[in-house]
């Protein structure tokens, strides 16, 4: 399984050209954004996704679903250009043959049964057999037993699967999927895992936005990052986690003797400054993982006990915000 | 088309929807019991102007206005439309079964109270039979326009029942009736045409004539293109 994800190294690089474009990749994104009124959204962004799963990874209102509400040809880019299998998604209805989309939103109409939602799915795709394609689909998902009962009845994790089921009835060759996780029980979260990695066994290509690091981690082979409607980081996850592990970053740090070691750090060439407080020590170092390597060595040959070592920013925010910020 | 047609059936025929359009359109047919109930018979005078007064002009484009808001509109809004919205379907295929199931429930529900209303009010006598019927055609094809425009309404934005409700009171009730220019571009002037050339002769007078029967049918087809012509370029609402 082989993820490619492309982009344009800098925001001031021209669009892409036709020689360098991933034509061969399902999902093109081409200097694309997307504002509303005076509010930007989706600004500049430019990435193409192959087979493989990819994670969309970016904190609530990053501009995570309005990058695949384009993708789904359900918002009309204000710039640049959205391109599923070559063609643009934007008013081309035929793009739902290749999309299977499963949007954030719970609502299905709750008198359905799991099983009409998905036959229904069927027939408005013009598949021959809508009731068999939609008994795989709903197996897919392992919710054959439920299958009778109305969506109203359903728990939100059921929900969720039975809208995977009626993006998937068709057979995609693309998934788009819109915070899946949200809602699920770890054990239906292995699960979905589970199923999304087989679908891309498939040779199929997935992408699912979520605003949880972890989550992205366990299950994607590349990752975009978004913050604030920019594309703040892409490519592999072990790249990305070392970006966002290895940024400067400061600890409070409690000890026997604050005094003596802060002068024993001033000699570290991982660490920029420090500043003594009433009952702690703030240690400004270039990166995180450097640091939390030499900082017991440090304090065991200033012979000074450590009693709190914290890291005082490591929000998930103030990670976006770092990486934007080195691009 | 079956499929979205009965998914809609079924979603619109929720029920305390059904039961409030049902009291809604049944008003008439309680007047008119409660005419008889009180020992007068039938008043053929009073037959047109309550058909018109009430029916036509008031009954019938609210209850458009919940069906034909509910039937697209709301389900835009709650998010349930995504999932017919994301297939590979032509936009008027999502549209016209959704017409054809609002309109006919609004037919169904105001042709029955025109005709079971009309008789406790004005009697069976042939002349006023003719009147019946001329009134339930005419509220039957008006049923289909005042939805279609609704659907429209639904599609470009998600204020179509606060929009409805100011269109079908301020447009079809007031201005229409007042200024006469306007009155070419009323459905209600529509459905009092088609009556005008249906009905016996001196029931009503009607700036279109019989002409309000193409006029209807013109309005049906060019506001169904332009609700789907809308769909096809419907953005999702309330994004991030």
């Amino acid at each position: 399984m082989t993820v490619t994800v492309t982009v344009r190294p800098t925001a001031t690089e021209g669009p892409i050209s036709a020689a360098t474009a991933p034509t061969a990749q399902p999902i093109v994104l081409d200097r694309v954004s997307r504002w509303y009124g005076n509010v930007v959204a989706v600004n500049d962004i430019s990435f193409g996704v192959g087979a493989g799963i990819t994670g969309l990874l970016g904190p609530n209102g990053a501009g995570k679903s309005t990058l695949l509400h384009m993708l789904a040809g359900l918002l009309r880019p204000s710039a640049g250009q959205v391109l599923i299998e070559g063609r643009p998604a934007w008013r081309d209805p035929t793009i739902y043959r290749r999309i299977g989309l499963v949007p954030e939103r719970e609502a299905v109409h709750g008198f359905l049964t799991g099983r009409q939602f998905v036959e229904l799915a069927a027939r408005l795709q013009r598949l021959a057999g809508p009731a068999a394609a939609a008994a795989v689909a709903l197996d897919t998902v392992d919710l054959a037993p439920a299958a009778d009962r109305p969506v109203g009845t359903y728990s939100k994790g059921m929900r969720q699967r039975v809208k995977i089921a009626a993006a998937l009835v068709h057979d995609p060759s693309i998934l788009l999927l819109d915070e899946p996780f949200n809602g699920m029980d770890p054990r239906q979260r292995l699960h979905m895992m589970d199923l999304l990695r087989t679908m891309a066994g498939e040779g199929r290509t997935i992408l699912f936005s979520s605003h949880i690091l972890e989550e992205v981690e366990r299950l994607a082979d590349g990752i975009l990052v978004i913050y604030a409607g920019r594309l703040a980081a892409s490519g592999d996850y072990r790249e990305i986690r070392r970006l966002m592990t290895d940024r400067p970053n400061t600890f409070r740090i409690r000890s026997s003797d604050d005094r003596r070691l802060a002068a024993a750090f001033m000699t570290e060439p991982a660490v920029f400054g420090t500043e003594l407080g009433d009952d702690r020590l703030t240690v400004r170092a270039s990166e995180f993982s450097g640091f939390t390597r030499i900082v017991a060595r440090v304090a065991r040959d200033a012979g000074v006990r450590l009693l709190e070592v914290a890291p005082t920013d490591d929000s998930l925010e103030s990670v976006f915000a770092y990486l934007v910020s080195r691009r | 088309m079956a499929a979205i047609a009965i998914v809609t059936a079924r979603a619109l025929l929720g029920r305390r929807r059904t039961i409030l359009m049902l009291l809604l359109a049944g008003a008439p047919i309680l007047l008119g019991l409660l005419i008889r109930l009180s020992g007068r018979g039938a008043r053929p005078a009073n037959l047109e102007p309550t058909l018109e007064g009430l029916l036509v002009s008031t009954i019938l484009p609210l209850v458009a206005l919940v069906f034909g808001t509910a039937a697209l509109g709301s389900e835009l809004d709650d998010g349930t439309a995504i999932h017919i919205l994301t297939k590979p379907i032509a936009r008027w295929v999502i549209v016209v079964p959704k017409l054809v199931v609002a309109g006919g429930l609004t037919a169904a529900m105001l042709v029955v109270s025109t005709i079971l209303s009309g008789i406790l009010l004005g009697g069976t006598a042939s002349h006023e039979i003719a009147v019946i019927v001329a009134f339930a055609v005419a509220i039957a094809i008006g049923s289909f326009v005042y939805v279609a425009i609704f659907l429209a309404l639904g599609a470009a934005t998600s204020r179509g029942l606060v929009i409805g409700l100011g269109y079908a009171l301020l447009w079809e009730g007031l201005l229409a009736g007042a200024l006469p220019g306007t009155q070419l571009l009323s459905v209600r002037e529509y459905i009092r045409g088609i009556i005008s050339a249906l009905a016996p002769a001196g029931t009503l007078t009607s700036v279109v004539g019989a002409q309000g029967f193409v006029a209807a049918v013109l309005a049906l087809v060019v506001i169904t293109a332009l609700a789907s012509l809308r769909l096809a370029a419907y953005e999702v609402r309330a994004s991030e």
